[in-house]
């Protein structure tokens, strides 16, 4: 195995357990990428973890064909196999009468690598999954919470830097939190790293966030959708995917989109310091009701209405903005502040100026466009 | 063959020791019973104690046999006393620990609700704590029974009843044509009887065991 | 992972054990001896047989140790899991069997005396905890531990060598520490076939009637039994692997 990302081709690949009377895994085909990740999700039961499992052979399988970087899997001894593949279990599974140093470092020993190369690459991967080297190295496993149990799984798994990685449900022990801060420090790792990352999860949400493409699996594996997040939750499949995907599929749509991505509205702006006289002419030409005021740096300070534009200063008049979007924040961000601020949101550039706003006719204009694409598609 | 016929020939007085072995045992360790039981109650609620019972009555399981028999010589002489004494403080630990971890076992909510429904100390001891700890407390006896049955093949030579006598018997008519055969039936002895005490603390265990903690 | 009762004992046990022993031997020493006592008293005599008698704990330790680790190692394995119940019931009745009855048909058996006679049936009867214990411990190392180490690519035998095995330490430690008290205890039998030990001055002092003899060999049979004890607790507590204490 080299150090570049490789792709895995999974072919006719089915798992029959003597004495069963159905395959656990039948005739599935895959091909994954390099440098992508792929997720396997699906119900409790439906062999995700067993097709996984394939991959490093912990499952032998009874047919099929499984190629990684062009070589066959079934060739060559399982254990070299394993070695040059990262893996990552729920609950870490550190091994707990070693320290974390020791963890890290079993695969580059089990390589051969000398002595100083693994402790320098033991703190590497420390620093690199957000752990002190010099305090966690000689801690153990129990001496950690599991959020960082975790964290010293994923070093452990890369620590050898293997171009495949295989994560069975890695983050599904911790709380909420911490999960999220793992999902995105994965992310952020994958795009320095680009492994080849299958990973299992019965989470969909988890699945959009992490996936590059998404595999909705059913009975025995049978692979139901495999598509990009965006796709699937536009268009799914089949009612099961449906099902799977779950109520708010549009909700979910809508994280996967920036305010970027959408089209801006235009509101009447007004400087603070203008008369509201001159405001309330411009506003009644206009036919508009409403205007957002900006301070002297173009940031939005109120919103106000025909109504309160008589007597007194802009400064006072109105209600004052409380929430405001960037461009870079996603579309459900600007849902939710539209629901905050209970009318249109501002949005504002780099340096909080004003550029545009949004309002709810653009979110659920959005959210019909995408149904839309994916329908034709 | 030989062992036959010498088994056939005496079986009267095989019997007899098999008894007098198998009920020293057994009324040792129900007289242990009721000390260790007595003991483990007495000491449950509290860590420091039950650590202390615990480590005394473990202390006592490592003097070897023989010596403790020794010591009690001279203080109670030969034959049943001695025997009786060691065999049931031999059997105190086995019990002690069990009680002891099989009352701080049971879920406390339960002892709340009994409480909670106006139950006094005494019944909720009685009715439901000892109820659901007797499985603990009926294993802790099998395994003294267990323990005794060797220690009381040793008790013969402070004159204790049972098997032992066989055994020693036979050591003392080393060349002659017996010598095996007491030695084997001796031995062999405690060993059916063993497993046939086991079998019955089984029984005890299935017709004892309230329907809804069997498993 | 030593709870209360352990701790205590840790502390407790040599203190005791020395203040008897010292007590004894002060009483022991300010007597007035007869022939016979002060023969079966003097301290080479109480030296050879306190030496003796842990010679034969030591000897019947490692063959327990030779044989049961291995053996319990084996019964884990795929291969031999069916002849484990088996192996188990046996060694369980070879418990049942009263110690002195095994040492006396071996001895009978093999129409000799001596150390070894009284070895290798002591050896037998103790086997037992260590063999139980280090099946029960192999087998309760979490299974996803062991599949972990697969996974990431150890062989079979690394992972017994690296994981299994060290997981297992403390039970085995504990089954030990059961084996080595069993054996000195009933290494107090050695004497009824010329094995030694101190079960001569308990045997002498009862047949000469000098309960002064029996009791100085009854307590000091006690007190390295308990010594022992508090040796293999000591070696449970700081042995295991440090990462599971």
């Amino acid at each position: 195995m080299t150090d570049q990302a490789v792709d895995i081709q999974l072919e006719n690949v089915t798992k029959r357990y003597p004495g069963g009377r159905q395959a656990a895994v039948e005739d599935f085909s895959m091909s994954i990428a390099a440098g992508e990740i792929v997720v396997f999700v699906g119900p409790s039961g439906c062999g995700k973890t067993t097709t996984m499992k394939m991959i490093n052979r912990l499952i032998e399988p009874s047919s099929g064909r499984i190629t990684i970087g062009g070589t066959d899997a079934l060739s060559l001894d399982a254990d070299e196999l394993r070695r040059g593949i990262g893996y990552a279990i729920q609950q870490a599974g550190l091994f707990p009468h070693l320290t974390v140093g020791q963890n890290i470092g079993l695969v580059p020993g089990l390589q051969g690598w000398a002595k100083a190369k693994t402790a320098s690459r033991v703190e590497e991967m420390l620093e690199l999954v957000g752990l002190d080297a010099g305090e966690f190295r000689d801690r153990f496993p129990r001496q950690l919470s599991g959020g960082q149990q975790q964290r010293v799984g994923v070093a452990r798994a890369l620590a050898a830097d293997p171009p495949v990685l295989l994560m069975d449900e890695p983050f599904g022990a911790v709380d909420p939190i911490t999960r999220g801060n793992l999902q995105d420090e994965l992310l952020s790792l994958q795009s320095e790293l680009h492994k080849t990352i299958v990973f299992v999860t019965h989470d969909f949400d988890e699945a959009v966030k992490l996936g590059d493409r998404i595999a909705v699996l059913g009975p025995k594996s049978s692979i139901l959708q495999f598509d990009t997040p965006e796709a699937i939750l536009a268009a799914p499949a089949n009612d099961t995917v449906a099902g799977f995907v779950g109520a708010g599929a549009s909700l979910k749509q809508l994280t996967l989109l920036r305010v970027r991505d959408i089209e801006l509205d235009e509101t009447e702006t007004a400087t603070i310091d203008e008369r509201p006289a001159d405001v309330r002419a411009r506003l009644t030409a206009k036919n508009r009701k409403y205007a957002l005021v900006l301070d002297n740096r173009r940031r939005p300070k109120r919103w106000v209405h025909l109504r309160d534009l008589n007597d007194g200063a802009l400064s006072t008049v109105g209600r004052p903005v409380n929430d405001q979007v960037t461009r870079q924040s996603t579309v459900q961000d600007a849902l939710e502040a539209i629901l905050t601020e209970g009318g249109s949101v501002p949005v504002v550039g780099t340096r909080g100026e004003y550029v545009g706003a949004v309002g709810i006719d653009t979110v659920m204009e959005t959210v019909r466009k995408l149904r839309e694409e994916h329908d034709h598609g | 063959m030989a062992l036959w016929t010498y088994v056939t020939a005496r079986w009267q007085s095989l019997l007899m020791d098999s008894y007098l072995h198998a009920s020293a045992v057994v009324q040792a360790t129900l007289l242990a019973a009721v000390i260790g039981v007595g003991l483990g109650v007495a000491v449950y609620r509290s860590p420091v104690g039950s650590a202390v019972a615990t480590a005394l009555t473990s202390a006592i399981l490592t003097i070897p046999s023989f010596a403790l028999l020794g010591l009690l010589l001279p203080v109670l002489g030969l034959g049943v006393p001695p025997t009786m004494v060691a065999l049931v403080l031999y059997a105190l630990l086995p019990i002690v620990r069990n009680t002891v971890v099989g009352l701080n076992g049971i879920d406390p909510a339960v002892v709340d609700a009994a409480r909670g429904i106006g139950m006094g100390r005494l019944r909720v001891l009685t009715g439901v704590e000892l109820r659901l700890a007797w499985p603990a407390i009926l294993t802790g006896m099998r395994v003294s029974t267990q323990l005794l049955m060797g220690i009381a093949a040793i008790a013969a030579y402070v004159k204790g009843p049972g098997l032992g006598n066989l055994i020693f018997s036979g050591l003392s008519r080393v060349g002659s044509a017996n010598a095996v055969d007491l030695a084997l039936v001796g031995t062999v002895g405690v060993i059916v009887i063993a497993l046939l005490l086991d079998g019955g603390y089984v029984l005890v265990g299935r017709l004892t065991t309230p329907r809804g903690i069997r498993d | 992972m030593a709870d209360r009762s352990d701790r205590i004992r840790l502390f407790a046990q040599p203190v005791v054990v020395l203040a008897v022993v010292a007590g004894l031997l002060v009483w022991a020493g300010t007597r007035q001896l007869d022939d016979i006592e002060q023969r079966n008293l003097n301290f080479s005599t109480l030296l050879a047989l306190t030496w003796q008698h842990l010679l034969l704990a030591v000897a019947v330790t490692a063959i327990v140790v030779l044989v049961g680790v291995p053996l319990g190692i084996v019964l884990t394995r795929r291969w031999a899991r069916f002849a484990a119940p088996f192996v188990l019931a046996l060694a369980n009745i070879g418990q049942a069997a009263p110690a002195i009855g095994v040492l006396v048909l071996f001895f009978l058996a093999t129409a000799s005396t001596g150390f070894w006679v009284a070895a290798l049936p002591i050896a037998l009867y103790s086997l037992l905890p260590v063999l139980r214990n280090t099946i029960v411990g192999i087998r309760q190392v979490d299974p996803t531990l062991v599949e972990a180490g697969r996974g990431i690519g150890m062989s079979p035998s690394t992972v017994l060598r690296r994981i299994e095995l060290p997981l297992a330490v403390p039970l085995i430690l504990a089954g030990l520490r059961t084996s080595l008290v069993l054996a000195v205890g009933t290494a107090t039998l050695a004497f009824f076939v010329a094995g030694g030990g101190l079960g001569v001055l308990i045997d002498t002092g009862d047949k000469l009637a000098r309960y002064s003899v029996l009791v100085v060999g009854a307590v000091l049979a006690m007190a390295l039994a308990l010594l022992v004890d508090w040796l293999g607790g000591l070696a449970e507590e700081f042995l295991g692997p440090r990462g599971l204490r």
